[in-house]
């Protein structure tokens, strides 16, 4: 068991797969911060030495990942919101904001689209 | 700030979309009466913060007092 940023992974996970659960890091950042301390893609976590782990969790400490990031968003929406643009309203409605149609698909907009966003 | 998707879309070479609009200094102890217009696409400067200004939506027209916030944006955009 290898502790990244408070969270415990096993060590038979893959490492890219482990940086993409949380919430912020996606493909493409995951290979962009292996590849800066040149851990090969195909790596898990037991492969890892002890720099790579603080070179990690320093790495991650530094970004806005995970409940910055959310806080980040809410904001976001809350000052359109507050300036009373055509963006907020629909966020407050919950209907798509870039002018999709509504006739019909708009599940995606009625799950996510809120004052209080969750993700 | 974060210039709005509209302005993402445009050209830099262009810069904002200034309208001209009779923007009157208010003299100390004189109302001003707000800036009536149907120019949804000009884009909001920051020596507006403060104006009033009534903008159409096609039918009627919305009163906006602008605010720091929306300097960047449209002034469409806060007439539905």
């Amino acid at each position: 068991m290898v502790l990244l940023l408070g969270v415990n992974f096993s060590e038979q996970r893959l490492v890219k797969r482990a940086l993409e659960t949380f919430y912020g890091i996606g493909p493409s950042v995951s290979t962009r911060i292996m590849a800066r301390f040149s851990i090969h893609p195909t790596a898990k976590i037991r492969d890892l030495e002890n720099k790579h782990i603080t070179d990690l969790t320093a790495e991650l400490t530094g970004m806005r990942i995970e409940n910055d990031l959310r806080r980040q968003l809410r904001e976001n929406i809350t000052r359109l919101r507050d300036m009373g643009s055509y963006r907020g309203r629909r966020h407050a409605m919950g209907l798509p904001v870039r002018g999709q149609r509504t006739r019909t698909q708009i599940q995606t907009a009625r799950k996510l689209n809120r004052i209080e966003r969750r993700g | 700030m974060l210039p709005t998707r509209a302005l993402y879309a445009r050209s830099i070479w262009k810069g904002p979309n200034i309208v001209p609009l009779p923007i009157v200094r208010p003299k100390p102890g004189e109302r001003v009466q707000p800036i009536r217009t149907q120019a949804r696409s000009a884009t909001i400067l920051p020596n507006f913060v403060g104006l009033k200004f009534q903008v159409h939506n096609g039918k009627v027209y919305h009163d906006i007092t602008v605010t720091e916030d929306m300097v960047g944006h449209k002034l469409g955009e806060f007439s539905p």
